[in-house]
């Protein structure tokens, strides 16, 4: 099945439309099998935590979803929680208020809503770009969590319980399991559909689709002239993006069994979702994934180690902002700074020091530079 | 539940007590976006610091003029002295602007503007555990300067019940909005900076230097919200949360009044103030929905909000 | 044994006798207040304890409460508490005299499903807390689910064994529950002001379940006690930091009673801003949880206030502490720990939460002779009685417990360098919780007098 194909030199093989040289592919096939391994792998440790490194998965799939717009049509949503939010409370609702017990049915409803949710705030961003769209998708944002925190049949600031019909929880394919084998199977659950998810998301970058929202993220104007249907294409990306959300609040609903309004629609929700894209690569297709994955468990992780814990967080990104603006994935990739300065080191070794030297060379530059400006503050204009 | 005329009146003193400190907060952030192209997501962090920066400068100053002496004097004294607490809290904001523009923003200012939001938001998080680090888990509160100020009879006088720090509140607030119009319409250096917002080659070419534009205005940013914190925590107190809700609500009001703009911002943050006082008692969900459903519908209606940006009307 | 304390003070009890008095064992008569009247320093004679069935591996436990911030007020006092009686515990030689407890205490905060989850997959034996009553619904299907007993220090909503969790197997409150402390202050609104003088009633109550919860009660039992009109409902979330509109509202409407559940760290506020406002020239306070910040509201806010506050299941002046020893020792022992300058009612739902556990489990393996499962321990809760300074308590069969409660007018003390309550009146618990098997709304539409 796998149809030999040259790519600039290099043997690829092509299954299902996907493209991958032999190296891809077995990183594919590892990463894969890993998704899968992982409870196996929490069970024996007890730092790794399964619940953590899943809930990591739900919100970087939620990321990816946010980086089609992010990396293609250059647009910073920051208000992707809505999304997020709205696939996990209608299943709340649902679940409480119409009896529905199948995760299957579950699921549909909080992608059916996530997607009208995203038709609408989608129609009425369209015309804005940058800034004024951070800040539009924002307003957004926190109208519908002043919603769900206002509204009593909501649950307002103490949320909703997902716990339908007599077994209290969701049926996994009509049964009821026990907590332990539950947690189990809806975590396999959202591996197979974050395998459907990131497949999909692979074929539209492979499609002319992909290529009409760089042009528009590029030069919005020239793509017009050229004659594509910006608005059209701007809202079907949007909506794209925002089924992920949705699926992924859905998911996320369904195995927490509990949803309040700020652990899925506050703005520092979708701040997290963003930095998690960014964090890792915003330039791939993978990396809001392990971003999710690696900011979640960092914040869990330095909870437990320090109760310093945002602080470890912000320096994190403060060292991605000025080292490795890639991003994890970017920057290991071929061509990524790992890579171009750990060939550099393996050349010259002696380089190390020339890097340490112009490092504090600049950190001094800064300070006095810093300084400078504060006695001309205080003291008054030369 | 009828509203009397008097509690109307109070309800709205309410809201423009509150819209004032909005406005400080507001104003440094506003002015940093227009001049600098940064929408500073730690900007609320910095108002936290200055109200917990302020209690400890509260309890030296009043530790060492000791409580309002009687008499007219005695009162003129406490309230110097409280103010200038709150004027050394906000200088003390000054090295931590200045240091965040030179040393972090400075990098980045050319790069992609998702890198900005990541930047500053690193910050927040950086100054959240600064905060834990230096003053602990639970929240602080400093006792003197509010029931001392609510002594002094102010509004009793009129026959209204309203406590005498929310008048003063209001005092200083425009003083400052009074202040900061001077300094950009009157002072030379306020015009340089309205320059380099307007044209930065232009500006440049005229020898401004942009690099100490960007630190001034970054650390004018800065003591405004340690201004608004010294003045915002004597009536309640001093909690790792509380840079979250006036950093939001600060969006809301930039957005109404224009991005960059100044009167813009004092117009939205009053705005925004006496809104969600009367929502608290009319209709409490409108609360944080009343703000932000007006913050999408200018942005829908008139992106440019209502004094456009700082080019045309400052 | 040679008794080393004189006829006198211990009343002339020996200690075969004393031991028997609490339910024999050293754990009981330890935390019961009486460890003076045991010995003088002798520790628990662990041969008394039945058989080498029971390991001498500590006893993982985990107590959920608010480590900071506003709420933080009042989780402190219920986590000095559980350390309390831990430590108390742990002197008298442990459970069965071999195991001691180790108590983690993590901050409830913002993920406290989250943390519930990781003292499960902790190993954690026993679950305490939590403070909030919208965490305790979130947590409490959890605790049946995990099938490990949960004694909560609070988490009072009326509602989480009437519909959250209607047949409870594992999961155990100890503190008095919502509608004892709401019809505590209603009576006592009453007993104050006279029903006659009663027709408008406000409340300012945070904006959750809890306050909700409260507010709902307060109108009922107050409507059936008097002619009120409920005038304004405020519910300012907590840790709000401006309650000025609420206190606007009030003055405007000058209603006879405000009805108040703000506790912790929002006391202050809401006292101070209200005492800025003149408030209280225009209405009388009565709050369920407003002695919670007893250690936090500063003289000056306290001043020319009338607020009469509850205090749950214990007040530590009363019995006054020159009468009744065992509070006396607690009194002493909590304001020497960090952060309590006056243990209040939320102190005692720590330490009585971890007594109620720890008596029955001792209990448990008296009978037993071994270390008992969470359904034995569960079983023997239900019905369970046991003493702590405040008194005799007992868990009923609906898992809830039921104690006396208290109220009084809330003044400060400056000596004391907190608040205490004046003129404290004291509550049967038949007078402030249905019967068994009826709602709490069901028993107040009965009300016909």
């Amino acid at each position: 099945m796998p149809e030999r194909v040259d790519r600039d030199g290099t043997p690829a093989y092509r299954v299902l439309g996907v493209e991958v040289t032999r190296r891809e592919a077995a990183f594919l096939v590892l990463g894969v099998v890993f998704l899968f391994v992982i409870p196996d792998i929490a069970s024996l440790s007890d730092s790794l935590q399964l619940s953590v490194i899943h809930q990591g998965l739900l919100f970087g799939f939620a990321a990816v979803g946010l980086n089609l717009l992010l990396r293609h049509t250059k647009l910073t949503s920051f208000g992707h929680a809505a999304f997020f939010g709205t696939g996990a409370y209608a299943t709340a609702v649902l679940a409480r208020y119409a009896g529905v017990q199948s995760v299957g049915l579950l699921l549909l409803g909080a992608i059916a809503a996530a997607t009208v949710m995203a038709a609408i705030i989608g129609v009425l961003s369209l015309r804005h770009t940058g800034l004024y769209f951070a800040l539009l998708t924002l307003a957004f944002g926190q109208l519908l969590y002043a919603i769900a925190l206002g509204q009593s049949a909501l649950g307002g600031s103490d949320g909703l319980p997902v716990r339908p019909g007599p077994a209290n929880q969701p049926l996994l394919f009509g049964t009821a399991f026990s907590p332990d084998v539950y947690q189990i199977l809806t975590y396999y659950l959202t591996v197979v559909v974050i395998l459907i998810g990131l497949f999909v998301m692979y074929r539209i970058t492979q499609s002319p689709f992909r290529n009409a929202l760089d042009a528009i993220g590029q030069e919005r104007t020239r793509a017009r002239f050229i004659g594509l249907p910006v608005r059209r294409y701007v809202w079907a990306a949007f909506v794209i993006s925002g089924i992920y959300g949705g699926v992924a609040g859905g998911l996320y609903a369904v195995v927490r069994q509990y949803v309040r309004p700020e652990g899925t629609l506050f703005f520092l929700r979708s701040g997290d979702i963003l930095f998690m894209a960014i964090l890792g690569g915003f330039r791939t297709l993978v990396g809001p994934l392990i971003g999710g994955v690696v900011l979640v468990f960092l914040q869990d992780v330095g909870q437990d180690v320090t109760q310093y814990y945002e602080f470890l967080t912000g320096v994190v990104l403060l060292i991605l902002v000025y080292g490795f603006p890639r991003g994890i994935v970017g920057s290991l990739r071929s061509g990524g700074i790992v890579n171009t300065r750990l060939s550099e080191l393996r050349r010259e070794p002696s380089v190390l020091s020339a890097w340490g030297r112009s490092a504090a060379q600049s950190i001094e530059r800064k300070v006095t530079e810093a300084l400078t400006s504060l006695r001309i503050i205080l003291f008054g204009v030369d | 539940m009828a509203v009397t005329p008097t509690a109307a009146l109070v309800q709205t003193l309410n809201g423009i007590q509150f819209g004032f400190i909005l406005f400080m907060i507001a104003s440094g952030l506003t002015v940093i976006l227009g001049i600098l192209d940064v929408l500073n997501l730690a900007h609320g962090e910095l108002f936290s610091l200055g109200a917990y920066t302020a209690i400890g400068v509260f309890g030296f100053i009043i530790g060492v003029i000791g409580p309002p002496g009687g008499g007219v004097v005695g009162t003129a004294v406490f309230i110097l002295a409280v103010l200038a607490a709150v004027l050394v809290t906000a200088a003390i904001l000054l090295p931590v602007g200045t240091l965040f523009e030179a040393v972090f923003l400075r990098q980045i200012y050319d790069r992609d503007q998702v890198y900005q939001l990541v930047l500053t938001f690193a910050l927040l998080l950086i100054l959240l555990d600064v905060k834990k680090l230096i003053w602990g888990d639970s929240s602080i509160r400093t006792d003197a300067v509010y029931s001392a100020i609510n002594a002094i009879p102010t509004s009793e006088l009129v026959g209204l019940n309203y406590p005498t720090y929310n008048v003063f509140v209001i005092l200083v607030g425009s003083a400052v909005v009074a202040g900061l119009f001077w300094f950009f319409e009157r002072t030379k250096t306020g015009r340089i900076i309205r320059a380099t917002a307007i044209d930065r080659e232009m500006a440049t070419a005229i020898g401004v230097s942009t690099d100490r534009v960007f630190t001034l205005v970054f650390a004018l940013g800065a003591f405004l919200a340690g201004f608004a914190g010294a003045m915002a925590v004597p009536p309640t107190s001093a909690t790792l949360e509380m840079g979250t809700n006036p950093l939001v609500l600060s969006f809301v009001v930039i957005v109404i009044g224009g991005l960059g703009s100044l009167r813009g911002a004092f117009v939205g943050a009053l705005l925004v103030g006496v809104i969600r006082s009367w929502m608290i008692t009319l209709y409490p969900p409108g609360e944080i929905a009343a703000p932000f459903a007006i913050m999408a519908l200018i942005l829908l209606v008139k992106p440019e909000g209502l004094f456009g940006t700082w080019g045309e009307t400052a | 044994m040679q008794q080393t304390t004189t006829d006198h003070d211990t009343g002339g009890i020996g200690r075969r006798q004393l031991l028997s008095a609490v339910g024999g064992s050293a754990v009981a008569a330890a935390l019961a207040g009486c460890s003076t009247l045991l010995s003088d320093g002798e520790t628990a004679d662990q041969g008394e304890q039945s058989g080498g069935e029971i390991s001498d591996e500590p006893i993982q436990a985990g107590l959920l409460t608010f480590t900071r911030g506003a709420p933080g007020v009042l989780g402190i006092q219920a986590q000095r508490g559980a350390e309390l009686a831990v430590q108390r515990i742990n002197d008298a030689g442990g459970i069965g005299g071999q195991r001691e407890i180790e108590l983690d205490v993590v901050n409830e905060g913002s993920n406290p499903l989250d943390s519930y989850n990781q003292f499960i997959e902790e190993g954690k034996e026993v679950t305490f807390g939590p403070i909030s009553s919208g965490t305790h619904s979130q947590i409490a299907p959890e605790v049946e689910k995990n099938g490990i007993i949960n004694v909560s220090t609070d988490g009072t909503v009326t509602t989480l064994y009437e519909e959250t969790v209607p047949d409870p197997t594992y999961s155990f409150r100890f503190q008095n529950y919502d509608i004892m402390e709401v019809v505590t202050m209603a009576r006592e609104a009453v007993e104050r002001i006279g029903a006659d003088n009663i027709s408008t009633v406000a409340g300012v109550n945070p904006g959750y379940s809890f306050g909700e919860d409260e507010m709902r009660v307060f109108t009922q039992a107050i409507q059936r006690l008097t002619d009120a009109e409920i005038v304004y409902e405020g519910f300012p979330e907590l840790g709000a930091s401006d309650m000025a509109n609420h206190i606007t509202s009030i003055n405007n409407e000058e209603p006879d009673v405000t009805f108040s559940s703000l506790w912790g760290g929002d006391v202050t506020t809401f006292v101070r801003q209200a005492n800025a406002n003149n408030m209280f020239e225009n209405t009388t306070v009565f709050g369920t949880t407003l002695y919670s910040a007893a250690g936090d509201v500063p003289g000056d806010a306290l001043a020319g206030t009338d607020i009469y506050s509850g205090s749950r299941n214990y007040y530590w002046g009363k019995p006054a502490l020159g009468n009744w020893q065992p509070g006396r020792e607690l009194f002493d022992a909590a304001t020497q720990q960090e952060g309590v300058t006056v243990p209040t009612a939320h102190y005692m739902s720590g330490y009585g939460a971890v007594t109620a556990w720890a008596t029955a489990v001792e209990k448990a393996i008296d009978l037993l002779g071994t270390y008992p499962t969470q359904e034995q321990i569960a079983q023997v809760l239900e019905g369970h009685g046991f003493f702590t300074p405040a008194g005799y308590h007992n868990i009923a069969e609906d898992h809830q417990g039921a104690s006396n409660s208290f109220a009084g007018q809330m003044v400060y003390d400056d000596d004391l360098g907190a608040a205490r309550l004046e003129d404290v009146n004291t509550y049967a618990a038949t007078e402030t919780a249905p019967p068994p098997g009826v709602t709490g709304s069901d028993w107040l539409d009965s009300w016909s007098a």
